[in-house]
């Protein structure tokens, strides 16, 4: 691990759930040979040794910059890092903290805590917000074998690109039946693809947690969509991972 | 920092825990002014932002408090809605969730025996020096996470953030095969984990012990995990509904965590306290195994959680193996969600998280908006007596030099597995 030669990485945690990096650690050995194919620099699940700051061929961040301390964070480790990399909803899109973005904000707190003082309640911005990001693995949680697959070219100086597939490519690929054919109301159509299709293959509909895809069409969707839900229900449903502003500012521009 | 009269630790940033926390401690004269987890967490306000959505939403909002325990949290808000609601579930459905649950334990305690805490007692402060010299053993307990995460993969769906389980049933079930090829698993697994506990048996565990009370789940004739009444080493035997009337949250200025009290003191939740009230209802290896382990009970010492953790895994793989043989005979469909009405009410859930009793209160009007929403996290209701413990311990590490005495307090720590991302919520 000490070996000159390895790229070095460091994967930072935000505010989140850490889904993401478990789903990292539970790639098992495979992100064990992983861990040694680099130098770790900073990987709290496993390491208790203090980060000396050292420069970094690609910094990953995961979780959402919530209190001063996190933007301070991010901020460092983008200005140590050659490639900034996000992985997962919370950093990409706001995640489902965001839902508050969409609340009265004084009121979500107060039913939680009686006495503000103290309590930082920002509003949730997503990370290229603060820092440039050059790649994102989308998703909630990650889909780790896309990380295994991207990682490589990453670590050599190369910035991938995720091919502009709806989520059905790879629900169709696993000879499921599509959830809109009884009327369930799957984003799957305008949503980019590559996590193998995990939610409906779990007959569960897709509710957009890797965001839009880049020639998605909404109008298409949106109709196929009204005769399912209302429009104040679809709302509701694209604000649980922060896909509300990305839809707003998408229609503003076909507008 | 040092005077003549006080000693001041503060330790930044403790790794290999959920989420964010450092610890800070004033000692004054000897004695132990305060000693504090300090949380680096933002809040989300989860309950918060769960108030005036519809309750088909609660589960998959409610399990993104936890990456590492998200089964648990999907489970009882599930169950809490149920009972709102007055939706029955089938037995099959207790049972696919039961596993799942199961799962939950088996990997989270992996992760925590083996990734997170056992440097601590070999004096290695990087797990990747600790696999490079433990190769066999990393391998082993990576193929017991595997299994573990195999239950939740097949019956949920996904590891993180798990997808079928929901109101009123399972939106798809595993096939016969797929329920094979887990019973295979559970028979291969077994040997393995009892190599495992006879590696952990032999490490050296810290000697320290503060009496205190310890509160779970209890249920006749089971290991209770999945449901159950409160019950405690005291005596207090009620039902889940009379929780939130005999523990209470304490909410104090710039806190975000809502410490919970019994009696206005604190008290232990997790797998040593399960161990100390259910030990006679445990599968027979792991019976055996606890026995191995020559304690007298009730055990009070805190860093015994390991090998709590250590006998459940043991327990949880043994009854998972027996649920699924139960489960190879019946027809898996009925665990398939029925139609039912939605209904205004108020429902209350417990179920037993891999660090304690996950409980959770839930309100929804007649067309199944969330009107209300309580959640009390295992982490939440142990902090108070882990910052008691750590003030009697303080004092038996004061002379090391600051950093050996650090990571003493790290390990302490560790061994509580607290999970700050689900306390701070």
């Amino acid at each position: 691990m000490e070996n000159k030669n390895k790229p070095k990485i460091a994967i930072v945690s935000l505010t989140s759930c850490e889904g993401c990096q478990f789903a990292l650690l539970d790639l098992g050995e495979r992100f064990l040979d992983f861990a040694n194919q680099v130098e770790m620099v900073e990987f709290r699940l496993l390491e208790d040794e203090e980060d000396k700051g050292e420069k970094l061929d690609v910094g990953i961040i995961e979780g959402n910059p919530m209190t001063e301390e996190n933007i301070k964070t991010l901020k460092n480790l983008r200005e140590r890092s050659k490639l900034l990399v996000v992985i997962g909803n919370c950093a990409a899109m706001g995640g489902i903290p965001e839902i508050k973005n969409y609340q009265e904000g004084k009121n979500t707190i107060k039913h939680v805590y009686k006495y503000l003082q103290g309590i930082e309640n920002p509003e949730i911005k997503e990370v290229d917000n603060f820092v440039k990001v050059d790649f994102t693995f989308p998703g909630c949680p990650i889909n780790a074998e896309e990380f295994l697959l991207y990682m490589p070219g990453l670590l050599a100086g190369k910035i991938p690109q995720i091919p502009d597939n709806p989520v059905c490519v790879e629900c169709k690929k696993k000879g499921n039946r599509c959830l809109l054919l009884d009327k369930k109301p799957c984003f799957g159509p305008m949503i980019l693809g590559g996590c193998d299709a995990a939610c409906p293959t779990s007959r569960m509909v897709c509710q957009g947690c890797r965001g839009l895809r880049p020639k998605g069409n909404i109008k298409a969707m949106r109709a196929t969509l009204k005769n399912m839900m209302t429009d104040e229900e679809f709302e509701n449903t694209a604000e649980i991972y922060g896909l509300r502003d990305d839809l707003e500012e998408r229609e503003k521009k076909i507008n | 920092m040092q005077n003549s009269n006080g000693v001041n630790i503060k330790i930044n940033h403790i790794a290999k825990t959920e989420g964010h926390a450092g610890f800070a401690a004033s000692i004054i004269k000897g004695d132990v002014k305060s000693a504090k987890l300090e949380v680096q967490e933002g809040m989300r306000l989860i309950e918060g932002i769960l108030v005036g959505r519809n309750f088909m939403d609660v589960p998959i909002v409610a399990q993104r408090i936890c990456g590492i325990c998200p089964v648990v949290h999907n489970l009882t808000s599930i169950k809490a809605l149920e009972n709102a609601m007055g939706v029955k579930v089938s037995e099959e459905t207790k049972k696919l969730r039961t596993l799942l649950e199961l799962g939950q334990l088996i990997h989270s305690h992996a992760l925590h025996l083996f990734f997170l805490s056992l440097a601590d007692f070999l004096d290695m402060e990087n797990d990747l020096t600790l696999i490079k010299e433990y190769p066999e053993e990393t391998r082993m307990v990576i193929r017991i996470r595997e299994y573990g995460m195999s239950l939740i993969k097949i019956i949920g769906g996904r590891v993180v953030h798990p997808l079928t389980n929901e109101v009123g049933g399972f939106k798809k079930v595993p096939t016969t095969e797929e329920i094979q090829q887990l019973i295979q698993g559970s028979e291969k697994i077994i040997s393995e984990v009892l190599e495992l506990g006879e590696f952990f048996r032999k490490i050296k565990i810290p000697e320290f012990s503060r009496k205190t009370e310890y509160v779970s789940l209890g249920q006749k004739g089971r290991y209770a995990i999945y449901e159950g009444d409160i019950i405690s080493s005291q005596g207090l035997h009620i039902p889940a509904e009379k929780f939130e009337a005999n523990f209470h949250e304490l909410q104090k200025q710039k806190e975000v965590i809502k410490k919970v009290e019994h009696n206005g003191k604190s008290y232990m939740i997790g797998a040593i306290a399960r161990i100390n009230n259910n030990r006679d209802k445990l599968m027979p290896l792991a019976h055996k195994y606890l026995e191995s382990l020559g304690w007298t009970f009730p055990d009070f010492n805190p860093f015994h959680n390991i090998l709590s953790q250590m006998t459940e895994v043991i327990h949880c793989i043994e009854e998972s193996g027996k649920i699924l043989k139960e489960l190879s005979h019946v027809d898996l469909n009925k665990a398939l969600t029925e139609k039912y009405a939605v209904k205004e009410g108020v429902g209350v859930a417990a179920v037993e998280a891999p660090r304690g009793t996950l409980y959770y209160h839930i309100e929804v009007d007649n067309r199944g908006y969330v009107k209300n929403v309580n959640i009390m996290t295992p982490t939440a209701q142990f902090l108070s007596n882990l910052e008691d413990d750590i003030a009697l311990y303080l004092p038996k590490v004061m002379n090391l030099e600051e950093h050996e005495r650090e990571k003493k307090l790290r390990a302490f720590i560790r061994a509580y597995d607290p999970c700050i991302s689900c306390a701070v919520h």
